[in-house]
């Protein structure tokens, strides 16, 4: 056989393969970068409502997004958005896939280590109970001894245990839990706050349930850009004080139908009177 | 058994062998005719039941219904990975089985460790490889060349095809009698014209129903690049659930969609497999 050829194809893949990843993905540079493509790629949520999910003609529509989309609008480019989930998110900023990260994520020191964090925090998270509005419980001193649902593995349930005096009940995931509480098995569910704020959205849940407790142990949201990008750290650190300052993420909070949260509207208050 | 036809001759004859045609008609077995019709009716009749109480609340049925188009948008996908990731595959599996074949020691060696490697490698464990590895853009000559993700999982998706199809050839070959290459070498013919004159044509008909099988594997496969985040059904699928709220009740009918959509789609295939395997069956 001489067919040398015909066999480099097969190897040739794999050699391919070998030198495309050899040559290094090149990021934006910074808002120049940006502006000279004429878009910005931000990284957000598809499966988390109402910050990051599909609307039937497949576009990806929430607050996040709308958050973006008024970056892109100052910047004066055109938004494209990027599905990311937590395990890959990290990953398309540091390769430079996306310019920035809208996505639901916590602020950890880990993370700050590998991504440049915008400060402050557009958004917070808290840890907060769903409980059906026929058990009259208005205050965390209310859950002592009562069995409360919860997601295993949750950071915060000991916590609330310990604090409250609460008897948690975990199941995995968070599909498992609310059946329980549906069938009456625990008086609430112990979860994120963002998430029960979304199932609340549903006609299913709205009728019986809410979110009556103030949220506790708050877990700050950041947004992030590669590392070394200055240029729209600077430019984005701008924009949050500015949407503090306006009221527009408590505006956006409304819009999607969720409940202001205690940041959001002390952010707003705190920003509201700054002179710059 | 008809009437032999009357012939002028009263004497017996034999006549002509007739070769009766196989039937091409893809017909539903009762069971799974039943099977599949209980399906559907249980998605029309049966789960809407569940929504009924609020008028709010769209029933399971209503809900696959409006995410359809999306859904089956994500289903083209599946589509277009399988058939790209085959084509790409097909390709350099040839190459390499006519690798495997070579009289080249080296050559055939080199294409039997590739062959081995690809083929007992699994083909998740080779899409994160290659979804990781890659980047996604490439510059070629200063220009930039972007790779969307479906792209690498197609190309992940076609280092598997590529060993597949390399055994199909080579089996392929060594199934047809070494006679052939006897008479086709006492006749002159090259050993390259012997390949690609007399025995690869042979060869074409017996490798179509494994092909087919491969491709029907890959076609089904394709929902692993929802794992690495390929917007595709499966990926889809999940991100209309979190739309919908996430209601359990939902989970059936939408993931019921996904695989009532692979089903149709590749039982098709698999039975006309079977029936080419029936038809080109060498006595």
């Amino acid at each position: 056989m001489r067919k040398p050829t015909m066999t480099f194809l097969g190897s040739g893949l794999l050699a391919a393969a070998a030198l495309i990843t050899s040559s290094l993905a090149i990021a934006a540079d910074g808002i120049e970068g940006i502006k000279q493509r004429g878009t910005l790629i931000v990284g957000v949520k598809a499966d988390y409502r109402p910050f990051g999910f599909r609307d039937p003609s497949g576009a990806i529509i929430g607050l996040e997004p709308d958050l973006a989309a008024d970056v892109a609008k100052r910047l004066g480019v055109k938004l494209e958005l990027v599905p990311v989930v937590s395990s890959n998110r990290i990953e398309f900023l540091q390769q430079g896939k996306v310019d920035l990260l809208i996505a639901t994520l916590s602020d950890k020191p880990e993370r700050r280590r590998v991504v440049q964090a915008i400060d402050p925090q557009y958004y917070s998270d808290f840890v907060n109970v769903m409980l059906p509005k026929k058990a009259g419980i208005t205050d965390w001193a209310q859950l002592k001894g009562k069995p409360l649902c919860a997601t295993s593995g949750a950071w915060y349930n000991k916590e609330v245990a310990r604090t409250y005096g609460a008897e948690i009940v975990a199941f995995d995931g968070s599909e498992k839990p609310l059946f329980a509480l549906k069938q009456g098995n625990c008086i609430g569910y112990v979860y994120d706050q963002s998430m029960l704020q979304g199932k609340l959205l549903d006609a299913d849940w709205k009728a019986d349930y809410a979110l009556p407790l103030k949220g506790v142990l708050d877990a700050p949201w950041m947004m992030a850009v590669a590392l070394g990008n200055g240029s729209l750290q600077t430019m984005l650190e701008t924009t949050t004080k500015d949407w503090m300052k306006s009221g527009f993420i408590v505006e956006e909070e409304k819009k999607w139908g969720i409940e202001p949260t205690e940041y959001s509207k002390a952010m707003h208050e705190k920003y509201k009177n700054a002179t710059n | 058994m008809r009437e032999p036809p009357p012939t002028s001759c009263d004497l017996p004859v034999l006549l002509p062998f007739r070769v009766s045609r196989t039937r091409t008609r893809f017909a539903l077995h009762p069971a799974q005719a039943w099977l599949l019709g209980a399906w559907i009716a249980g998605l029309i009749l049966v789960v809407p039941a569940f929504a009924q109480g609020s008028d709010a609340v769209r029933s399971p049925f209503q809900v696959v219904l409006r995410w359809a188009p999306l859904l089956l948008t994500g289903f083209s996908f599946n589509v277009a990975i399988s058939l790209v990731a085959m084509l790409l595959g097909t390709g350099a599996g040839v190459g390499l089985g006519l690798g495997l074949l070579s009289e080249v020691p080296v050559l055939r060696r080199v294409a039997w460790g590739v062959t081995q490697f690809f083929r007992n490698v699994p083909w998740l464990v080779l899409l994160f490889f290659v979804m990781f590895l890659v980047p996604f853009q490439i510059t070629v000559f200063g220009l930039r060349v972007p790779l969307p993700d479906w792209v690498k999982a197609t190309i992940g998706f076609a280092l598997p095809v590529m060993a597949n199809v390399a055994e199909i050839v080579r089996g392929a070959v060594s199934s047809v009698p070494a006679t052939q290459w006897e008479a086709a070498e006492s006749l002159a013919f090259t050993r390259r014209q012997t390949l690609f004159r007399i025995i690869l044509p042979q060869c074409l008909k017996r490798m179509l129903p494994p092909w087919m099988n491969v491709y029907a594997l890959i076609a089904m496969a394709t929902v692993q690049a929802s794992i690495v985040g390929v917007t595709e059904m499966l990926t889809l699928t999940a991100q209309v659930h979190a739309a919908e709220g996430g209601r359990p009740e939902l989970f059936a009918p939408l993931y019921g969609f996904a695989l009532l959509c692979f089903f149709l789609y590749c039982y098709p295939i698999d039975r006309l497999t079977a029936r080419l395997e029936r038809r080109f069956e060498t006595a």
